[in-house]
């Protein structure tokens, strides 16, 4: 992607913009484009140059279809390199966290499908078991791609994928860094729980509007 | 004395070796790590990506173990872990009503404020440097390290005090003298090596840690040391790969803190599990131990 040209969309400006505001609790409208963020990124030479401040530039253009839609969301890193150098508190790291939510609840395929399967089992199988379970994640992030790609009938991706993984997997057995054992926590139910009432809380507060 | 110790998943399986060394070194130093009861995954910066909800209440449930144990400080090495269970807990603070809300729901409640510290902070704070120096047997004049902070240490995703300074950490430096060890002064010391991408994003994973490859050796760096077992092991385990993709001839050990510390103390590489490591670890440690028998 090279530096895009942004879509001005004056009815959607406002809606959109304090869409995102709220659930990242991020003031966008704070940022005078000083590119200190960019400067500081993490992947800014692997995003084609789609910085962060020209995220925040397309949210507040009202360009729902950029902000959704862009290498950045999905290549971040969660470094906070960019929140820590803002001189106006915008943590732009929990901008991206807040567009991957969104582009999900609004069926937007991910930019980098891998990205968001990776975040995906990795939660899973953390409230599942109360601990991560390295291999049982990985398997199941592995399987998540592997039907995905086949999908598309592209089987190639998918050997190549297993073999990579197979050579890491023989490599860290030998150095004795794989765990056999199943880690768990007793009191999961506890999160689980929670984490069920808040989401219907969300959900109530939402229909309400 | 007794500081409650949160390890977290990866201190269990992948990175054992760091929690074994964590356990020897603080116990040679008379700091007892009492592992808090049914800890659970603190939901690193994944849940953040999926329910901000998720992030504050798992975490939260380690807080509130520890407290009900009666701690008033907790360790944890894993820099994920720490990053996200210091949000959680200013997040709380800032928020009565969050606080609640999850207190509503866990048996061991969040009561107020536990230290939750980095294993630095520990080594400075609570052991006295005259100790270190009674327990070094060693001093490793020919390692030549740079330390590396990678993220999580010092920038946050919200408003909490970091520890040590955010763009130029001292800590580990601080304690590696107080080892004998002089580390080299360079760039990329809290630069990310790509976290979590290394699986999901290799491309752009093995373009960040080159960079941090190629500074670290430019530098004449013959070692990297780290307290994360995410930095750890994603140059340790992918050196090999983003060496051949960047032409770098160099290979450097990834230590952790604990290994050298260990050195310094005399522990031989094998009792601290140094040959579990991807890239040889093992033979930069023996060497400079012979040489500085040969000084004597």
């Amino acid at each position: 992607m090279t530096a895009s040209v942004l879509e001005f969309s004056p009815e959607n400006t406002r809606p959109f913009l304090q869409e995102v505001m709220e659930q990242s609790g991020q003031m966008l409208t704070a940022c005078y484009q000083c590119r200190k963020c960019a400067a500081g990124c993490t992947v800014g030479d692997e995003t084609g140059s789609f910085t962060p401040n020209i995220l925040i530039r397309a949210i507040v253009l009202g360009d729902r279809e950029t902000a959704l839609n862009n290498e950045l969301i999905w290549k971040c890193v969660s470094c906070y390199t960019c929140g820590t150098r803002c001189p106006n508190d915008i943590q732009t790291a929990r901008i991206t966290e807040t567009l991957k939510k969104m582009a999900k609840k609004a069926h937007v395929q991910p930019v980098l499908p891998k990205v968001a399967a990776f975040h995906d089992a990795f939660v899973e199988s953390g409230m599942r078991w109360g601990r991560l379970n390295e291999m049982e994640f990985m398997g199941v992030y592995e399987l998540k791609n592997a039907l995905r790609e086949a999908k598309t009938k592209n089987y190639e991706t998918v050997v190549k994928e297993f073999k990579t993984q197979a050579e890491l997997g023989l490599a860290m057995l030998k150095l004795k860094r794989l765990h056999f054992g199943f880690l768990f926590s007793k009191g999961r139910g506890e999160i689980k729980a929670l984490y069920r009432k808040n989401r219907y809380k969300q959900a109530l507060k939402a229909k309400r509007g | 004395m007794e500081i409650a110790y949160y390890p977290g998943c990866s201190l269990q399986q992948s990175s054992s070796l760091y929690d074994h060394q964590t356990r020897m070194i603080f116990s040679r130093l008379g700091v007892e790590l009492k592992e808090i009861e049914d800890w659970n995954c603190c939901g690193a910066t994944s849940a953040g990506k999926v329910d901000d909800f998720l992030a504050v209440v798992m975490p939260a449930r380690n807080i509130g173990i520890a407290e009900s144990a009666g701690f008033t400080e907790m360790v944890i090495p894993c820099s994920a872990c720490y990053s996200r269970t210091i949000v959680a807990q200013k997040r709380m603070q800032d928020n009565p009503e969050l606080r609640d809300e999850i207190n509503s729901g866990l048996t061991a409640k969040i009561k107020g404020s536990i230290r939750i510290s980095t294993i630095m902070e520990v080594f400075l704070n609570h052991v006295s440097p005259d100790l270190i120096k009674q327990k070094l047997t060693h001093k490793f004049r020919g390692l030549k390290p740079v330390c590396y902070y990678g993220c999580m240490q010092t920038r946050f995703p919200y408003n909490v005090p970091a520890s040590d300074n955010v763009e130029n950490p001292q800590a580990m430096e601080t304690l590696l003298k107080l080892f004998g060890i002089r580390a080299l002064d360079w760039n990329y010391k809290t630069y990310c090596c790509g976290a979590s991408a290394a699986v999901n994003d290799p491309d752009t994973a093995l373009n960040l840690m080159a960079k941090i490859m190629k500074e670290a050796a430019a530098r004449g760096a013959n070692c990297f040391v780290t307290t994360c077992p995410m930095c750890q092991m994603n140059l340790d385990a992918n050196q090999e790969a983003f060496c051949k993709k960047h032409d770098i001839k160099e290979r450097l050990p990834v230590y952790f803190i604990t290994e050298l510390a260990g050195a310094a103390f005399g522990i031989s590489p094998e009792d601290m599990q140094v040959d579990r490591h991807f890239i040889d670890s093992m033979t930069l440690l023996k060497e400079l131990e012979q040489n500085e028998h040969k000084d004597k």
